[in-house]
Formats: C-alpha cells, sequence, structure tokens
C-alpha cells in the first residue's frame, strides 16, 4: 500500500512509570509527534487521579475515608462522594457476578479494593483521551486501560501472562480498551471466595476483557474464584468477554473473546 | 540494552533487587536470562502491554511488563 504523504502516523512519545497504589502504574503514549502537547502537565494530571482514589479508598493507610468507614467511625454520608460512587458500581459488578465478587462479604467489612484500581485507572486515562492525545496504554499492575492503538486502525495487543509460566504469555488480545487479569499466582491467597469469607481461586488465572476497567476488574476477580462454571455471566453481557485458565493448563472463554494472530 | 539497527539483539535488566537473600540471588540470577529471552519473544509478538495478577512495586521489576518497557516498545 502507497502512503498518502499527509497521513498523520501514530508513534510511541512517551512512557512513564508512576509508584502508586503499592504498585507501579505504566503510561505510554502515542501522537504524531506535534510538539504542541503540554504532555508533562497531562501526566500530572493522570497521575494525580491515582494518588487521590489511594488517598481515599487505601485500606492500607489507618486514616483514609474507607478505613474509618470500615471501622464505624465515619458514616458513608461522612465520607467523599466517590465512596459512594463506587460501592454503586459495586453493587452492579456484584449483580452480575451473581454474586462472585462481593465487596460486602469481604473480611474486616465491605471492602472495594477489587474495584478501586481499576475504577480510577479508567479515570486516570479519560483525562489523557480528553487533553486530544491519540492513544494511550496505562497499565495498573497487570490490568490495562488504553484508547486509539500503536499505529491508526489498530488496536493496542496485550499478552497474557501464563500462570504456569509468568514470564511467559499464554495468548495475545487485542484490546476492546480494557484488559483485567486475576489469579492468586503474583500476591498469594488474597481472593476471598464471597460464600465462605475464606481464600479461594478455582481457577490459576481469569480475564476479562471489555470497554470499562473497574468492570473487568471485577469479572476477573469473581471468575478467578469461581472457576470456568462462571463463564456464562460474561457471555450474556453485552461488550465483555472472558477467558480462563485453569491450573491443569486447560483454557475456556467465551464466544468472542478477542485472541489475536500470534504475530501481526 | 544492544540494538542493531531497529531490531533489539539483547536486553539487560541490571536493578534486580535480591535483599541479599542467597536463595532469592540464586534464583534472580537464573531468572535474569530468561526475562531477557521472554522481553525479546514480546517484542517478536508485537504487543504494547501485559495482564497479569497484581504486583506490587517490588514485583514490578521481575513483571514481563517491566521487561517490555525496557524495550521501550
Amino acid at each position: 500500500m502507497v502512503e498518502s504523504t499527509t497521513e498523520v502516523k501514530t508513534k510511541h512519545i512517551l512512557h512513564h512509570e508512576e509508584e502508586v497504589m503499592g504498585t507501579i502504574v505504566t503510561f505510554d503514549l502515542y501522537d504524531d509527534g506535534a510538539p504542541s502537547k503540554d504532555l508533562e502537565r497531562v501526566l500530572g494530571e493522570a497521575t494525580t487521579v491515582l494518588h487521590e482514589a489511594d488517598e481515599v479508598f487505601s485500606t492500607y493507610k489507618g486514616d483514609s475515608p474507607i478505613s474509618r468507614l470500615r471501622r464505624g467511625e465515619i458514616t458513608l454520608e461522612q465520607c467523599p462522594h466517590q465512596i459512594g460512587e463506587v460501592l454503586e458500581l459495586c453493587r452492579v459488578a456484584r449483580t452480575i457476578s451473581d454474586g462472585w465478587f462481593d465487596p460486602w462479604m469481604m473480611p474486616g467489612g465491605v471492602d472495594p479494593t477489587g474495584y478501586v484500581k481499576g475504577w480510577a485507572t479508567q479515570r486516570s486515562l479519560d483525562v489523557l483521551r480528553r487533553s486530544g492525545i491519540r492513544a494511550a496504554l496505562v497499565n495498573a499492575a497487570g490490568d490495562t486501560a488504553g484508547f486509539g492503538g500503536p499505529r491508526i486502525g489498530a488496536a493496542f495487543r496485550i499478552g497474557v501472562v501464563d500462570p504456569a509460566a509468568t514470564q511467559r504469555l499464554a495468548c495475545i488480545v487485542e484490546s476492546p480498551g480494557a484488559v483485567a487479569t486475576s489469579g492468586m499466582y503474583e500476591r498469594g491467597w488474597h481472593l476471598i471466595d464471597p460464600h465462605t469469607g475464606l481464600p479461594a481461586a478455582r481457577a490459576a488465572s481469569a480475564t476479562v476483557t471489555g470497554t470499562d476497567l473497574g468492570l473487568a476488574d471485577a469479572l476477573a476477580t469473581a471468575l478467578a474464584v469461581a472457576g470456568d462454571q462462571a463463564l456464562n455471566l460474561v457471555e450474556v453481557l453485552d461488550g465483555y468477554e472472558a477467558l480462563v485458565i485453569g491450573y491443569d493448563g486447560t483454557t475456556s472463554m467465551t464466544s468472542g473473546f478477542p485472541v489475536a494472530r500470534s504475530s501481526s | 540494552m544492544t540494538a542493531s539497527g531497529s531490531k533489539i539483539t539483547k536486553v539487560s535488566i541490571a536493578s534486580i533487587n535480591d535483599g541479599g537473600n542467597p536463595r532469592s540471588q540464586y534464583i534472580d540470577q537464573s531468572a535474569i536470562p530468561y526475562l531477557e529471552q521472554q522481553a525479546l519473544s514480546a517484542q517478536s509478538a508485537h504487543i504494547q502491554g501485559v495482564s497479569g495478577a497484581s504486583y506490587t512495586s517490588a514485583g514490578f521489576e521481575q513483571s514481563l511488563q517491566s521487561a517490555l518497557s525496557k524495550l521501550g516498545l
């Protein structure tokens, strides 16, 4: 194909690693290289969204509003409005997941941690989108949110870690926006079965793709706990797909899971 | 990092924090060449990001996303 000389090409212009929420969040920005955009300021606004969410929602900070709510020191009405918003979204995710994602069943009181990282990352990405940058990919500890792609007309390709050999990829997906993966292989037994209150994961890993990283993250958590028996919950959901990898390496996925060709 | 033309041929992952633990040092030593190799296959897979179970700040350095980032995409 002959490229028109007026065609605007997208290229990688910035990589940034931000330490926040107990992890590293990476930012990769793509643009046509036009120097007019104030990248540093935009990136600052995008990372501020994550730090602000951490201040409100961190259960590791004893004086955060969520910690005080969990201890019963303040009511929901006394909390910053973001807590009510996120709990409402958690309620929706609980319904969609048929109770496999349930912040109200966590030990120590209501804990929306499983929703917050994806929710905050999606909001951080929205800051980048509003700035007029052509494409961006944000990776919050293995959960990615992006818009645009590495080239005009191409979606971001995201590798999914093989839970049995974590330096390898199990597959590559064409990102529809959000790609979230949950599993026990990085941090041990932190996934809780809402039905028992005990740590449990029936799948080695679960990956959910969709349009919103908050919901995708919550559903990935739900499927990691429930295993492939819960795949149908995502199958019926418009715009969302899922892949479940078992401890024996077997994979199951919804009918539209966006597996990419091995190279492009 | 060594670049040959536009193709990266060698990735060095230098800053591994082993905390002086002999066992973790042993694991790191065996993991580093493997990570380099996998970073190269990540490049050949033309991916821009990696999705996996959540890592902590300390775990990031060993992650495929970190290796991919070091390649400069």
